[in-house]
């Protein structure tokens, strides 16, 4: 009985370990002085007002949702097909190509960055759009895949067949049975791969310029050097962002 | 459908999803191994330099021994967790779920800077310590060994309960009944039939932590600072400040090898599926 | 000794009553098996006897111990699982030793019982083995071997010949029996078939929705069924509905609506004149029979070993015939008796 009591404290502990400490920048953000303080002495939403008034927070803001929205379009795009296509392979291409679309999963990134930077440098994109886009489509493209290759395997194979034997063509079997049953997984993806290009660092690090920078990369300059609240604010945002995107995500999955 | 249009509808499905990872991932992975190998002074310049400086030696070892201490401490919490998280009813087993999910939504960048604001000289921590009398001066927690781990324990250790959960939900309660009925103990039924059943869980969360542990930058360079370098702040330091793209090459390459020579070794005993169910 | 008492023994899942309370004598090394459709109670009555459930109410006396409070490990049962729980990372031999080892046997006398139980189930030299590479049967037999080497007080298996296929299920039926024979242990036997049942047990015990309707020899039960539950689930059975006219000296007196005769037969417990009832009439009884009951040869069903005829009655009733060799080829409006001691008058099972 003691030792029931002992494991759900423990439990207690470790979850408030997981979620608390990330808890603590909000109210950071809400500082009234110009250094943070946790908690604040005085609340005050004034570095809220900076973050909104000053152009180029509010530009790395629409940086990062611009270039999320193209990775979450394109990884969806290619990634669901590519799941498409593993499903229809034989056991021996199947493990080749999960492998292949898997391998940006387990490779260090800052190799990933590296090799990114090197060729955005050799191809002079460094600082643009178009690099940030590919760096984070490639991030975000196994996710997709994931996710969408557990739904088809979810997938009964026998409603195929029973399409099929009451008429139905390929097309039209996938139009009206494969694809309604697979959305949950690729809007699961599309989401998932969005916060990964908003959440990403590392390999933006690199390949930002002085006009294109993402809101995680402004931050980790920021914080380097002597920082103020709006900082936290900016923290923030990407947290609020991370709990929709959660929170989205759980919806999902019970439909 | 005849089977060569089947097989040509499958090729081109995976068309635009393959070019992008040749292009995206292997071409430049090709390029950084050539470039690791032009050195001006000779093919093997970078490594010869990589491998005969002490200074690089501690920095492998310093990387490999956070990873190994990260991994181990992430499993020890990670193992009991995930056995509770199975005994837990379900309304109580879908709110730890959410708290052990959630970090996973959050940037990394988010989750180490929480740490700084907690462990900085004025920050909550240190200023209850100083309040209470427990010490005298606020302490340096931040840019040292434990700040590192700390912060690493805490943003890898969804990564360590998921595949170890997914091991123990998967046994069949009636073996653990089994063994109770024929005299067991508790502890000697988790000894004998719950633990060895869970043990590809466990080699899958420890594969998947060492391996994130080993290539992580953010939390060892916000937390850790020049007391704790580890190898991709050495890298990082080859490009951003010392422009020496051979030897960046060259340590990244060790990196990459390093990080592979973990997978093959464990592919064996882990379950690549397992890996799918960690993200959420 | 490993004599059996469960008295009072009820179980209640909330508003739920799985089992009334229940008074049940088995005495030292019978073979009894509990016998109902799903949800009788029979699996409850099992798992309160090996203490994976605690009982709503009641004692459980084993060997004149008090166990009913006493946690499953310490209960020293043998128990076979319907999907057998065999562990699937040990070896053939490590499941079976299993038991043994948590009792800190030493190593020689843990290697030589095994053995011996291993030639017992006839699975030596599979020691070695791993349990997915065994089929149904063999895997069966581990889980029995498994349960029988620790020479357990009380032997309960749950449905355990479920998963093999009807020709397996008839050998390992005999198996059990054989090996209860060899040696007598207590054993509680679980199952849903009664022709399994009919086959290894010394006493049954019929179940339905919660209670023992009826507990006896195969015997007892097959002849001189309490009810028309009973007398539906042990064997085929013709049941026949009226009323009772008349109750004399052990005999009782149905009236039929459309057949033109009462019939009278052996009279059951718990029939009352002018009630309803059923007359029971086994299908091996029923046969030809000069100035019988006027009947219509409705159908035939040739089934290998017997030959069923459905024959029809005058009221619309229908009386199945099973009989060696059919006494009735070729022919349509029949005339059918049976011996007079071979008809009881039951009483209807409440629904």
């Amino acid at each position: 009985m003691t030792g029931r009591l002992a494991l759900n404290g423990f439990v207690a502990l470790v979850a408030a370990f997981l979620v608390l400490p990330i808890l603590a920048i909000v109210p950071a953000a809400f500082s009234a002085q110009s250094f943070i303080r946790l908690p604040p002495e005085t609340w005050s939403l004034r570095w809220w007002g900076e973050f909104f008034n000053d152009a180029s927070w509010r530009l790395t803001l629409l940086t990062s949702l611009k270039i999320a929205a193209f990775t979450t379009l394109i990884s969806v795009l290619a990634g669901t097909a590519a799941a498409l296509g593993i499903a229809r392979s034989g056991p021996r291409s199947r493990a080749l190509l999960t492998g292949l679309f898997l391998g940006p999963v387990v490779t260090p990134v800052i190799v990933l960055a590296v090799a990114m930077y090197s060729m955005a440098r050799a191809t002079g994109l460094v600082g643009t759009v178009t690099a940030l886009v590919i760096a984070h489509t490639m991030l975000a493209l196994p996710f997709v895949v994931l996710n969408v290759g557990v739904s088809l395997d979810g997938l009964d194979r026998r409603l195929l067949l029973a399409a099929a034997g009451l008429g139905a063509g390929s097309f039209h079997i996938f139009r009206t049975v494969t694809l309604p049953l697979i959305v949950p997984g690729v809007v699961g993806g599309a989401v998932f791969a969005f916060v990964t290009s908003f959440d990403e660092v590392v390999l933006s690090i690199f390949l930002a310029g002085p006009t294109v920078k993402t809101l995680p990369v402004r931050i980790w300059e920021e914080i380097r050097l002597e920082y103020t609240p709006v900082v936290a604010v900016a923290a923030t945002l990407m947290l609020a962002l991370a709990l929709a995107a959660a929170g989205a995500s759980r919806l999902l999955s019970r439909r | 459908m005849n089977p060569l249009a089947f097989r040509l509808g499958t090729v081109a499905l995976l068309a635009s999803g393959t070019l992008i990872v040749v292009l995206t991932f292997l071409m430049p992975l090709a390029r950084l191994i050539g470039l690791s190998f032009s050195a001006p002074s000779g093919p093997f310049a970078a490594y010869a330099q990589l491998f005969s400086d002490d200074i690089y030696a501690r920095v492998f070892v310093n990387t490999f021994g956070i990873a190994t201490v990260v991994t181990a401490v992430a499993l020890v919490i990670a193992f009991p967790l995930a056995f509770a998280l199975t005994r837990l009813s379900r309304t109580w087993r879908g709110v730890v779920f959410a708290c052990v999910l959630l970090p996973l939504w959050i940037s990394v960048l988010v989750r180490t800077f929480s740490w700084m604001l907690l462990l900085e000289r004025n920050g909550p921590i240190n200023r209850f310590l100083v309040a209470s009398g427990l010490t005298d001066q606020p302490l340096a927690l931040l840019f040292n060994h434990s700040a590192v781990l700390i912060g690493m324990v805490h943003v890898l250790l969804p990564y360590a309960v998921l595949p170890i959960y997914a091991a123990l939900v998967r046994i069949d309660p009636g073996l653990l009944r089994a063994s109770e009925g024929l005299g067991a103990s508790a502890v000697t039924t988790f000894l004998r039939v719950l633990f060895p059943l869970s043990l590809r869980g466990v080699a899958t969360a420890a594969t998947f932590t060492f391996l994130l542990a080993l290539g992580f930058f953010i939390t060892p360079a916000l937390l850790g600072g020049a007391s704790s370098l580890t190898l991709s702040m050495l890298i990082d330091g080859f490009v951003s400040d010392r422009l020496d793209w051979p030897l960046a090459a060259a340590a990244s390459v060790v990196l990459l090898a390093a990080a592979l020579a973990v997978v093959a070794i464990t592919a064996r005993f882990i379950s690549i599926g397992a890996i799918a169910k960690v993200h959420p | 000794m490993s004599t059996v008492q469960f008295a009072g023994i009820s179980k209640s899942f909330g508003t739920f009553r799985a089992l009334d309370p229940t008074d049940l004598d088995i005495p030292q090394g019978e073979f009894l098996t509990l016998l109902g459709p799903s949800g009788s109670g029979k699996t409850t009555l099992l798992n309160i006897c090996a203490g994976y459930l605690v009982p709503s109410a009641g004692r459980l006396v084993v060997g004149g111990r008090d166990v009913t409070a006493l946690p499953p490990r310490l209960r020293n049962m043998g128990m076979v699982f319907q999907n057998y729980a065999l562990f699937p990372h040990m070896t053939v031999a490590e499941n079976v030793a299993y038991g043994l080892t948590v009792r800190r046997l030493a190593r020689e006398e843990i290697a030589r019982r095994v053995a011996e139980v291993l030639r017992m189930t006839r699975l030596d030299g599979y020691g070695d083995r791993a349990i997915r590479e065994l089929s149904g049967g063999q895997q069966q037999r581990v889980a029995l071997a498994r349960a029988m080497v620790i020479q357990p007080d009380i032997l309960l298996m749950d449905e355990p010949l479920g998963a093999l296929d009807r020709q397996l299920r008839k050998e390992v039926q005999l198996e059990i029996r054989r090996l209860h024979a060899a040696r007598p242990r207590t054993t509680i036997y679980v199952t849903h078939d009664q022709e399994e049942a009919l086959v290894m047990s010394d006493r049954i015990a019929v179940m339905r929705a919660g209670r023992i309707v009826q507990i006896g020899s195969g015997t007892d039960l097959y002849e001189r069924p309490v009810d028309t539950f009973v007398a539906g689930f042990l064997g085929e059975s013709n049941l026949i509905a009226g009323t009772v006219s008349a109750i004399a000296d052990g005999r009782a007196t149905l009236v039929v609506p459309g057949l033109a005769q009462p019939l009278e037969g052996r009279a059951a417990d718990g029939l009352s004149v002018g009630a309803p009832a059923s007359a029971l009439l086994r299908p091996e009884t029923v046969r030809a029979h000069a100035g019988g009951l006027s009947a219509r040869v409705a159908e035939r069903v040739y089934l290998g070993e017997l030959v069923a005829v459905r024959l029809s009655l005058a009221n619309g009733h229908d009386l199945w015939s099973r009989r060696l060799i059919s006494e009735w080829n070729g022919r349509d409006v029949v005339e059918v008796g049976w011996d007079a001691s071979a008809i009881s008058i039951l009483p209807n099972v409440l629904v």
